[in-house]
């Protein structure tokens, strides 16, 4: 069992050096600054609904409701969420493992992202590049808007290499020892990232940059259109995945636990893998030019992908129920009432859970052809991902902020208090918001509509029939604002807290069955225990260069009969600005 | 590491029956997600309005708007009991809009675009067809009810996208 211990192999520095803790907390901090823009313009569009219309007030700021919730897209969707993950998918790992990782890649990753987003930032907030965070042509932005993208999608490759260079040394080490669980988890995250991109990316670098620059004069919808759902729906997986990393590597041990099965997360995380890529066009259920044969399967391996969040929800489930029994919980409930409710980073991530149990259901309705015809581009849409990427993930990333900032820092965490008051408003807000969106979906409410801008005889007339879902639409934003601003308060306030005593360690949790999951803190050195009983299933699915490539076949596999048609009949559509 | 500091042999017995549970919620999970995918596909089958068809692409989607069939499109009647009708999105309204169509009679509607995306969803029906520059997709439905049924825009199509409103009136079907 200690075989690879004694073979005078310096341990590893088990703290993280200085930098590594800045370039993480730079990653944070840009991250939560996309999303304290896109939060605080977000309730503007939920009062929309409710047929209450901001933006002439908002002059010259944001001219339009579309420009506000282009800007709230891109920074919510992409910028919040790939800084976030970027940081975390690399300094987890070499936390986890205890190697420094490549500096100069990671810092040339966040570079990258940031110069995309000021890009971005100008092009959204001068009105040149209205498009929405779907930005399908021939709606026509600013070169900036497109260049800058493509340079966020860029950068956001970039923890690929770092993760795998870690693994490689980690296991040149140690021959023979399986990946350890968070590497895993991260290593998984970022291969599917990586097929996942190809799609926007061709779309951006192919067609999109050179139409934008004037190099060409007409673009091609469909294509443009199939080749960002390549990349949209697999997105999901990247804004989630990083959250089950938390989910299950990290918050079995803050709610005083164990993850109840190690072998199951990495089955969860290879499966998400393999489904999440090839099935992006059951987006478009609706749209002509996809044979109806290939929606059929779309939609069956679509509803495959519940399976790994099946799981998920068991295997989460039972640990929080170990950490719960452990703490004296009896009963049926009583292991969940006993959880550690008031410690807001467990608090968030639980929330964030449940949540999640309905998002999934959600997912499950428009991944089911018949059904997402009634809801497909309904506010439905939109009240689904609130609760997805808007809740379990961004709610999940606020409570890792709330351990992870005084772990970077050495600082005191501003007021438990009002973190665990942001906590529970921001799950309240987002669940009144999403029952509303969903509910006015289902009267045929289009989503992403400026609705509060029409004559009010037309809204009433149109409209009124969902005129109680829509004002709980308004309602939940309202409370999403205050939610957004004791979170605020709390983030800026625990950068500039007081110095602590004690160093405030990363919850590494341990998993059941032998040590497959490697626990590091203050006291431990790195993962240095091979483990003395491989799972057999563990071991299979170590081979994550075999999974990828059998993916990247079977999404061509794909792809090629959806796009053969497109390619044999091109569309040439010229470039329109009508905003 | 100071928690997880479970009674003596209650990590083993929790780990037992956790193992056992896990194999009869995956086996749960993949009945149900069949199920469903039988469901889905009966459903889509029996199309209900629900399965958007191809019917041709055009290499310059502006020029739809000046050319047959789609210019001055109108109600057509097909068959005994069928008509069709060539439904043109343009920035930001409905062509033909009011449109009249029988109740009980299948309907199909043959849509595009001839400029950026558009979403033809018919309010209150299973009716939701991207309109595509380039492509003319297909839907057939029956309006079972008579009444006024709103053309409701629901891709983003720039500063008018919420007004893009048509409207389709179904007429009752004469007594027989």
């Amino acid at each position: 069992m200690s075989a690879v211990v004694g073979r005078g192999i310096a341990l590893p520095a088990v703290h993280a050096d200085a930098a590594e803790r800045r370039t993480m907390l730079a990653f944070l901090v840009w991250g939560f600054s996309a999303l304290l823009i896109g939060a605080a313009i977000g309730p503007l569009q939920a009062l929309n609904y409710g047929g209450i219309d901001a933006y002439p007030y908002l002059h010259p700021v944001l001219q339009t409701y579309y420009q506000g919730l282009t800007v709230h897209g891109v920074l919510n969707g992409y910028i919040f969420t790939f800084f976030i993950t970027c940081g975390l998918l690399v300094y987890l790992p070499a936390r986890e493992l205890g190697l420094s990782p490549n500096m100069a890649l990671w810092r040339l990753c966040l570079g990258t992202m940031a110069v995309g987003t000021l890009m971005l930032l100008y092009a959204m907030f001068d009105n040149s590049s209205s498009v929405l965070w779907t930005f399908y042509p021939p709606l026509k932005g600013s070169a900036f808007f497109y260049l800058g993208l493509t340079l966020v999608v860029v950068g956001s490759l970039l923890p690929l290499p770092i993760v795998l260079d870690l693994r490689a040394r980690w296991k040149a080490l140690r021959p023979g020892a399986l990946t350890p669980l968070v590497t895993y988890m991260s290593a998984a995250t970022m291969l599917m990232w990586l097929l996942a991109a190809i799609g926007a990316g061709i779309e951006l670098v192919v067609q999109l940059d050179p139409w934008a620059l004037g190099l060409t004069d007409t673009v091609d919808p469909m294509i443009g259109r199939t080749l960002f759902w390549w990349t949209g729906h697999p997105i999901v997986y990247f804004w989630l995945m990083p959250a089950y990393v938390s989910w299950y590597a990290l918050l079995p041990k803050q709610a005083g636990g164990k993850l109840v099965s190690d072998p199951m997360a990495r089955l969860t995380f290879a499966l998400l893998l393999v489904f999440s890529l090839p099935v992006g066009s059951h987006h478009q259920y609706d749209d002509p030019g996809i044979s109806p044969i290939w929606k059929g399967i779309l939609a069956a391996l679509t509803l495959s992908v519940a399976l790994p969040s099946l799981i998920t929800a068991f295997t989460l489930g039972l640990s929080l129920e170990y950490a719960g029994r452990l703490r004296g919980g009896r009963g049926w409930i009583g292991w969940f009432t006993a959880l550690p409710w008031r410690n807001a980073s467990v608090a968030a991530q639980v929330l964030a859970m449940l949540t999640f149990i309905f998002g999934g259901a959600g997912g499950i309705v428009n991944g089911s052809w018949q059904l997402d015809n009634l809801v497909h581009n309904t506010t439905w849409i939109p009240g689904h991902f609130h609760i997805t990427v808007g809740t379990a993930t961004a709610m999940t990333f606020m409570g890792v902020a709330f351990w992870m900032l005084p772990h970077l820092t050495g600082r005191a965490p501003f007021s438990p208090r009002l973190a665990l008051a942001s906590v529970w408003l921001w799950f309240v807000g987002m669940s009144v918001f999403a029952l509303g969106m969903h509910w006015s979906g289902l009267h045929g409410v289009p989503r992403r509509a400026w609705v509060s801008y029409l004559p009010h005889s037309v809204y009433e007339r149109v409209y009124g029939a969902a005129h109680l879902p829509l004002l709980l639409v308004a309602a939940g934003g309202v409370i999403l604002w205050l939610a957004t601003i004791a979170f605020y308060i709390v983030f800026a306030g625990s950068l500039f807290g007081r110095r602590l005593a004690t160093p405030v360690a990363i919850p590494f949790a341990q998993a059941f069955g032998g040590k497959e999951s490697y626990a590091i803190d203050d006291t431990e050195p790195a993962g240095v225990v091979a483990d003395p009983h491989l799972s057999p299933l563990a071991k299979l699915l170590d081979h994550l260069g075999v999974l990828t490539l059998f993916t990247a076949c079977v999404t061509l596999a794909a792809y090629i009969p959806i796009f053969w048609p497109f390619i044999t009949h091109m569309t040439a559509a010229q470039g329109w600005k009508v905003w | 590491m100071s928690d997880s500091a479970a009674p003596p042999g209650f990590e083993e017995a929790f780990h037992q029956a956790a193992e056992r549970h896990e194999r009869v919620w995956v086996f749960i999970a993949i009945v149900l997600l069949s199920l469903l995918m039988a469901g889905t596909l009966f459903f889509v089958v029996l199309d209900y309005g629900v399965v958007v068809q191809t019917d041709g692409y055009r290499a310059d989607p502006a020029s739809v708007a000046t050319t047959p069939p789609f210019a001055d499109a109108a109600l057509v009647r097909t068959g005994p009991n069928a008509y069709a009708v060539h439904m043109l999105a343009h920035l930001w309204t409905w062509t033909p809009s009011p449109l009249h169509v029988p109740q009980g009679a299948a309907i199909t509607f043959y849509v595009t675009s001839s400029d950026v995306l558009h979403g033809f969803e018919v309010q209150g029906t299973t009716i939701n067809v991207t309109a595509v520059p380039g492509i003319v997709g297909s839907v057939t439905y029956t309006f079972a009810h008579p009444g006024t049924y709103y053309i409701i825009c629901n891709e983003f199509c720039g500063i008018e996208h919420q007004a893009m409103i048509g409207r389709i009136i179904v007429d009752p079907a004469r007594p027989a």
